[in-house]
């Protein structure tokens, strides 16, 4: 009986540490380790408790998804889903100067700034690097615009301005994925 | 069961959601107490606490905000646990929904009482 009820409760916490997995990691540690205790000593003051105790313990101690939502209203966290507007933004950051040369990736800037997915900093990378996106390294390297570079110099700047927005572009949708709490 | 115009559960739950930070606050007020003796006091009050689990971020919710602080005690028996307290800023939102509350009440009161008369 004693391996089905931790069987149980390992069951449920996993579930909840899964729930929470857009958290801040030390957030989401606390409050499995909170609700473990509490877990655990409801059961110890049931003493040995049944199957069905336990089961009806872990009911009411409610669905994970429930928790995790009061946990992010807590944390008062950004929204980061990943709406239409964010992928649009990061699609045309990338390669909207190449379908619209140049202003194919300011639109994209305008949808990065006007998104609350990212925040201040974020968003100043995501423009900086770089600026018309891959129609930069598409101007330089194909179109050969304006650079007496030696080749050697030349064949970098094309390197770094192939690399640097698929980087910045990569980055700014891993942040997508981590929810963290507002600073302002 | 009468009919209902909002689920017996909805109302329940849009109820709750107002006052049960509050509760958390006034069962704070008389002694500090660890998560789990809030949520058995919580718990013998029918309907006040269906999800026993989001009462810990809403204890830290409330320690964000600066309404209850909290600190480490050696238990009996066991890891230490976390007592919480209410701060001044705590018992002021507490007074403030008193206040608030039973005037409300009154006023939800006094309507109900003014149909039946009709």
């Amino acid at each position: 009986m004693t391996a089905t009820r931790d069987r149980l409760v390992e069951e449920y916490l996993r579930r909840l540490d899964r729930a929470l997995r857009d958290l801040p990691r030390d957030r989401r540690r606390e409050i499995v380790q909170e609700i473990e205790e509490h877990i655990d000593q409801a059961l110890s003051e049931l003493g040995s408790p049944s199957e069905a105790e336990v089961r009806g313990l872990i009911d009411r101690m409610g669905d994970p998804e429930d928790i995790a939502a009061e946990a992010r209203a807590s944390l008062d966290l950004r929204p980061r889903r990943a709406g239409g507007l964010e992928i649009a933004a990061l699609v045309l950051l990338a390669v909207g100067g190449l379908i619209v040369p140049f202003l194919g990736w300011v639109v994209g800037v305008v949808l990065l700034w006007v998104s609350p997915a990212w925040t201040w900093w974020e968003k100043l990378v995501g423009t900086l690097f770089t600026p018309g996106g891959l129609s930069a390294a598409f101007a330089v390297g194909v179109l050969g615009i304006g650079l007496a570079l030696p080749a050697g110099a030349g064949a970098l700047l094309f390197a770094f301005l192939l690399v640097a927005p698929v980087a910045s572009v990569a980055f700014l949708a891993w942040r997508l994925r981590r929810a963290e709490p507002v600073a302002g | 069961m009468q009919h209902m115009v909002v689920s017996q559960d909805k109302l329940l739950a849009q109820m709750r959601r107002g006052t049960l930070e509050y509760c958390v606050l006034a069962l704070l007020r008389e002694e500090e107490r660890y998560g789990f003796d809030l949520v058995r006091a919580l718990a013998e009050v029918d309907g006040m606490l269906t999800t026993e689990g989001t009462i810990y971020p809403l204890l830290t919710r409330l320690r964000r905000e600066g309404l209850v602080s909290s600190s480490w005690r050696e238990s009996p028996n066991g890891p230490p646990r976390r007592y919480y307290r209410l701060t001044p800023k705590g018992e002021r939102a507490l007074a403030g929904f008193v206040e608030e509350w039973q005037r409300f009440r009154g006023a939800v009161d006094r309507i109900l009482q003014g149909r039946r008369e009709r």
